[in-house]
């Protein structure tokens, strides 16, 4: 996996590559915390996701969507990705995380050089993060 | 690819025909130190695919401090015909009415003298910032919908916070027309339903300043303004209700375009005809959130005004007055010329001359005011608005200094405790719960910002009035 943060002057772009469409989302997952906390701590605790979208991009941006809402409303920050599958247009995961006080907030997650895609034999994701 | 034309000694085109898709040229306002800044990023592309906007009218504008966003560049100015051109909500962005505020306060930095720590440390304490949902006013059901149909008018009514007279000097009198709560969702009302007052993070804050400089002595009289005075400005916005009030309608307007025939260079533009149903849906969302962001800044300004009365007293608290509140992330419907057009402002201030109908009538012969803030550690400056922003940037001026460099670029050159450290030799007052957010608003990471004002001032969008210095921060 490898995990890239690209300068953007005004926001955070996030360039994810992985062998699968899975392990791409999982890892978005761990950068969405690493954007959220310094440092996770709180209550352990699980969430069941199920999402879906217009399209694959769509579908990472709706991803990230619940996370940044989990992050914002419960004060949930992801830990590790349990288990996960995903079509085209949906995915449906278990995650464990830390309910506390995230430190940092994400606003939103947008469509701007939005990809998620195969890339040879690996899979890319890239999103532009409003923070 | 681009070419930059000078049009004016302030003003640069990229004309019509530099990309097929363009169906206006893109102007920039800048000097040549700016213009190589602003050249250093994709804000230019992304000013170039703004011009492709179905109904966009004249030019896509970019303000001294544009820099890279997402679909539209901060900074950015269009207006698209009223009813079938089309409205933008990443046009607006995410953080809808983002604005700010300035409150006068009764006495000078001199009469403050060793209650400035002790000021700066109660502001901290009674605005929440950062994640979390701690406003003190939960909102729920009726009280929810009143907020957002009418914006700080009902916190004054129902509720007895802040005055009629803020309402009066607040941009559109801090509601705008057509506000539809029924179009606001669930999951928007869920993330805005405790935050209410609440600062946020990233480049939000709260910042105490003196007028260290008066550039106009009679529009410094008319907005109440004195060197040496005790200032107060607020920065902040709709927080997770506007996120999500964005999000829901990107979305929903992403799904739609095919329908109306519209294909974009980038996916963040998606829009949809103002007479639309997603359109019409999308403008009374957006008025909501915008009254909801009014009056989270009325309520942050009532916190102020409550640690004012704790350390300097209620009689201080009482005489701290509101110049005005501006919104720079917005659309609104506007007469300009003899057309209404709707205009978008991304990361841009409105700025109104004098003898507009808009603006209160205690500035009806100086024009609105408004306000340009540094970064920690630098100026901000109040001006007014200037007869040049009607005939060049549909009533607009910048909002800020502009970023220059990226947050991890800002990290990785210092910590947030060095420049803690470093605001303190300078005898600003810091409170922030985060080096890593603290760090990421170094002031070198912005702009010039006395270029950026120069410019506003030299190209007629707006004149000098006061420069504001600061005296302690409480960053979000």
């Amino acid at each position: 996996m490898t995990v890239n943060w690209v300068e953007h002057t005004g926001e955070v772009e996030l360039v994810i590559e992985g062998p699968s469409a899975p392990d791409v989302l999982g890892e978005a997952a761990d950068a969405i915390a690493s954007l959220l906390v310094d440092h996770l701590q709180g209550t352990p605790s699980e969430r069941e996701i199920e999402i879906s979208a217009s399209d694959r991009p769509a579908l990472l941006v709706a991803w990230l969507d619940e996370l940044v809402y989990l992050a914002e409303t419960d004060g949930f920050a992801p830990e590790r990705v349990v288990e996960i599958s995903c079509s085209e247009r949906s995915a449906k995961a278990t995650i464990e995380g830390r309910v506390g006080r995230p430190t940092y907030l994400i606003k939103a997650v947008t469509y701007h050089h939005l990809a998620f895609e195969p890339c040879g034999d690996r899979w890319k994701g890239r999103v532009v993060l409003d923070v | 690819m681009y070419e930059l034309v000078r049009v004016a000694p302030y003003v640069w085109e990229i004309p019509r025909d530099a990309r097929a898709d363009m169906r206006v040229p893109a102007r920039v306002l800048a000097d040549e130190t700016l213009l190589d800044a602003i050249r250093s990023d994709r804000s230019l592309e992304q000013l170039q695919n703004v011009c492709t906007l179905p109904g966009i009218v004249d030019a896509a504008l970019a303000m001294p401090d544009i820099h890279q966003g997402y679909g539209f560049p901060v900074g950015g100015v269009a207006a698209t015909e009223v009813p079938d051109g089309v409205v933008s909500p990443g046009g607006v962005g995410y953080d809808i009415n983002c604005g700010v505020r300035l409150l006068t306060c009764p006495l000078t930095e001199h009469e403050l003298g060793g209650r400035r720590e002790p000021l700066v440390h109660e502001i901290s304490r009674a605005i929440p910032a950062g994640a979390g949902k701690d406003s003190f006013l939960e909102l729920s059901g009726d009280t929810f919908d009143a907020v957002l149909r009418e914006g700080p008018r009902a916190l004054v009514r129902d509720h007895g916070f802040g005055t009629e007279d803020d309402i009066a000097h607040t941009e559109s009198q801090g509601c705008l027309p057509g506000a539809e709560p029924r179009m606001v969702s669930e999951r928007a009302r869920t993330r805005g339903s405790g935050q209410l007052g609440t600062l946020g993070s990233g480049n939000h804050f709260v910042e105490l300043q003196a007028v260290d400089q008066i550039f106009d002595a009679e529009t410094a009289r008319a907005f109440a303004l004195t060197k040496g005075q005790v200032t107060v400005l607020i920065h902040s916005g709709s927080r997770g209700l506007g996120h999500q009030v964005c999000t829901d309608y990107v979305k929903r307007m992403d799904a739609a375009m095919s329908r109306y025939g519209i294909v974009l260079p980038d996916r963040q533009l998606a829009c949809a005809p103002q007479s639309s149903p997603e359109g019409q849906a999308y403008l009374g969302a957006l008025a909501a959130a915008a009254n909801f962001a009014w009056a989270n800044r009325h309520m942050i300004a009532h916190a102020v005004r409550g640690a004012i009365a704790r350390v300097l007293g209620d009689a201080a608290a009482a005489s701290t007055r509101q110049l005005y509140d501006v919104a720079h992330n917005v659309a609104k419907i506007e007469r300009h010329g003899d057309r209404d057009v709707c205009v978008h402002r991304k990361g841009a201030t409105r700025s109104l001359p004098a003898g507009s109908s808009d603006i209160p009538e205690a500035f009806s012969e100086v024009g609105q005011p408004l306000f340009i803030p540094g970064s920690m550690g630098t100026s901000s400056y109040v001006l007014a608005g200037e007869p040049g922003s009607l005939e060049l940037s549909f009533g607009s001026a910048c909002h800020g200094a502009g970023r220059q460099m990226s947050r991890t670029g800002a990290r990785k050159r210092v910590t947030g405790a060095h420049l803690r450290h470093e605001l303190e030799q300078q005898g600003i007052v810091v409170r922030c719960a985060s080096n890593r957010g603290l760090a990421e608003e170094a002031p070198f990471a912005y702009k010039d910002v006395e270029r950026v004002v120069n410019v506003v001032h030299e190209a007629g969008l707006a004149r000098r009035v006061a420069r504001l210095v600061p005296l302690g921060v409480v960053k979000g």
